[in-house]
């Protein structure tokens, strides 16, 4: 490992001396692709064949999500007293936010499009259910508060004047993902964090307390199994909604006092009934049958102006590991193409790639992205046919898959 | 008629001590071999029956060890009526940090809150490296309660706790007595002034660390 990471150093630095900053090196399979962030290096080896912009995506989210831990500027002032500080020693404990960003990092599409990943709802229990949630009384304390399930979002409130990066919210997401918080058998946990969009300098405090109170567990394994969730990674883990809830000020009595408020709310108002029993029934989800598009296998549709998207539970084949990766990998391409990441020259409005086991398209246009996989026998013309169909099918059903006119406060 | 009182409890020391399965055994009496290190606070509750008349709900804040949360623990005790210092036996170093954490306490938490200096890990009493003689000499000078436990096997845990149940009815300020209005817990008697501090500490040590 030392050795490594010497040999590491010795090529930023080398790259350095001549003004330059080293992105990547191709070593055969293997790709080498650099991320400085003074004062820290990352460096990823990987063989999957994604495109440099997705690497370099996935060790930014890690740079981001160390600030969370220990701030920008007190990251910088440390290294600026002792250049060989071990970093190790302000991460004690934290280590498991890093693994399970990890873990996330390789099937998460919220991440990979930069947007929100928003639950399946009916329009008007996600309303009902944001009311409840609207701050009231000393509104100062509070930053923004969010209903999540799995790392999906049910509702997020902030105030007028502030919105929130998708960034953020992801790197809020892992956290609470993280077994630290996720097994922890506290009623409630309490944890300073540094959103980096929002301020990078500073801590905000965040309320994490999960309503257990209703276990969401499927006894049928049957249909779409628990695998075809977007967290394939923790598969055994007990599904939970989670209320989050961010302070910008630190009066833990208050924000405790209100999110207890609000939950018993969700509970005697029959909301938290209704969400569980949509969770349940799988109303939060949906296959591509559902669609109604003949040989479309998946797709992605990214709403550019609500930054959020959605896509089909990951069916047969794609709920086998290697072809989620292979299909997600895709999906990454066209993403990759289509903005021009990578250093092309130019971006693309539209790009089609077939291979031996899919066709698949990115499409973008002003009010939304669209990927889209269908099978490799069908014509060109096919997927031009079944990406309309799908445009026309989220227009259709977007009151229920998308977070739209959140309350503000 | 029954008397109920409720009252904050923080736990401090050294990371890897046992806070957290402390607690953990008292409030769900579990115990996990392995655990994820507490990232800054985590709260339960758990309530303590004395007698047929008088329950004493806790209300407890269980601190993550790291050195980075240090300057937030002036948020968790500020309010608190008691605080469990907690040490391992079997690492003389963390016996030091809990002195440390006891003179922040005498220095700056509320002059009545009751100590608990508690000697975790007796299960692994082979490798003790800190002797109930020495902890128990220090405690009685200092004036604080002392016990030595074992999450692992439950040893002791319960009677900590019920121990300084017992003690803080006796010792608390009058208000947080029954009868001193509905909401007679340590938070609401100290009213908005003191949450207001609270806050700015808070937010100061936020960013200064």
């Amino acid at each position: 490992m030392a050795s490594t990471i010497g040999i590491m150093q010795a090529l930023i630095s080398i790259f350095i001396d001549d003004g330059d900053k080293l992105r990547c090196i191709n070593a055969g399979q293997a790709r080498i692709t650099f991320l400085l962030r003074p004062p820290l290096y990352y460096v990823c080896v990987s063989s999957w064949g994604e495109p440099e912009s997705v690497t370099r995506t996935h060790l930014e989210y890690l740079h981001l999500q160390i600030l969370s831990i220990v701030t920008a500027s007190q990251l910088r002032r440390i290294f600026e007293r002792r250049t060989n500080f071990d970093l190790r020693r302000l991460l004690d404990g934290a280590e498991s936010f890093l693994t399970s960003l990890l873990d996330e990092l390789e099937f998460d599409l919220g991440i990979s499009t930069s947007s929100l990943h928003c639950l399946k709802l009916e329009l008007n229990l996600r309303k009902r259910i944001a009311e409840t949630l609207v701050p009231t009384g000393k509104t100062k304390e509070m930053l923004y508060v969010m209903l999540t399930v799995e790392g999906r979002v049910v509702t997020l409130i902030r105030p007028r004047k502030r919105s929130i990066h998708p960034a953020d919210i992801h790197i809020l997401l892992n956290t609470i993902k993280s077994p630290s918080i996720s097994n922890s058998q506290a009623s409630a946990s309490w944890i300073p964090v540094c959103l980096p969009k929002f301020n990078p300098s500073g801590f905000v405090n965040a309320y994490i307390s999960f309503l257990r109170d209703e276990p969401i567990i499927d006894s049928s394994p049957s249909s779409s199994s628990t695998d075809s969730i977007k967290d394939g990674a923790t598969e055994a883990r007990e599904p939970s909604i989670s209320l989050i809830c961010i302070s910008g000020t630190g009066d833990f009595d208050y924000v405790k006092d209100w999110c207890e408020g609000a939950i018993k709310k969700l509970a005697v108002d029959g909301s938290l009934r209704a969400l569980t029993k949509s969770i349940l029934s799988q109303q939060t989800e949906y296959t591509v049958a559902e669609v109604g598009v003949p040989g479309l296998r998946h797709f992605i549709y990214k709403s550019r102006s609500q930054v959020q998207i959605t896509f089909p539970v990951f069916e047969d084949p794609y709920n086998n590991t290697n072809e989620k990766r292979r299909l997600i990998t895709l999906y990454q391409t066209l993403h990759d193409a289509i903005h021009a990441k990578s250093g092309q020259s130019e971006p693309l409005k539209l790009q089609y790639i077939r291979t031996d086991t899919e066709s698949a398209l990115g499409w973008i246009t002003q009010p939304f992205e669209l990927y889209i996989a269908i099978s490799p026998l069908l014509p060109k013309s096919a997927i031009i046919g079944a990406a309309n169909a799908v445009v026309r099918w989220v227009k259709k059903e977007e009151s229920r898959l998308f977070l739209r006119d959140a309350p503000i406060f | 008629m029954s008397k109920q009182y409720q009252f904050k409890l923080v736990l401090l020391g050294e990371s890897a001590v046992g806070k957290s399965s402390l607690v953990l055994r008292f409030v769900k009496d579990q115990f996990d071999d392995y655990r994820e290190s507490t990232i800054g606070a985590a709260f339960l509750t758990q309530t303590v029956t004395l007698d047929d008349q008088t329950t004493v709900k806790f209300e407890i804040w269980d601190t993550a060890g790291q050195e980075r949360y240090k300057s937030l623990a002036p948020m968790y005790y500020r309010n608190a009526n008691c605080a469990v210092v907690v040490y391992d036996i079997t690492q003389s170093s963390s016996l030091e940090k809990a002195r440390t954490w006891i003179r922040e306490l005498q220095r700056q938490a509320d002059p009545n809150i009751v100590i608990a200096l508690c000697g975790n890990k007796t299960d692994l009493a082979a490798r003790r490296q800190v002797s109930q003689e020495e902890a128990k000499k220090y405690a009685e000078e200092e004036g604080l309660m002392w016990a030595e436990t074992s999450a692992k096997t439950g040893e002791g845990v319960t009677e900590v706790f019920t121990a300084i149940a017992k003690k803080l009815p006796l010792t608390a300020s009058p208000a947080a007595r029954p009868g001193a209005g509905a909401r007679a817990s340590p938070g609401a008697r100290q009213g908005v002034d003191l949450n207001k501090q609270t806050t700015a500490q808070g937010q100061n040590e936020a960013c200064n660390c």
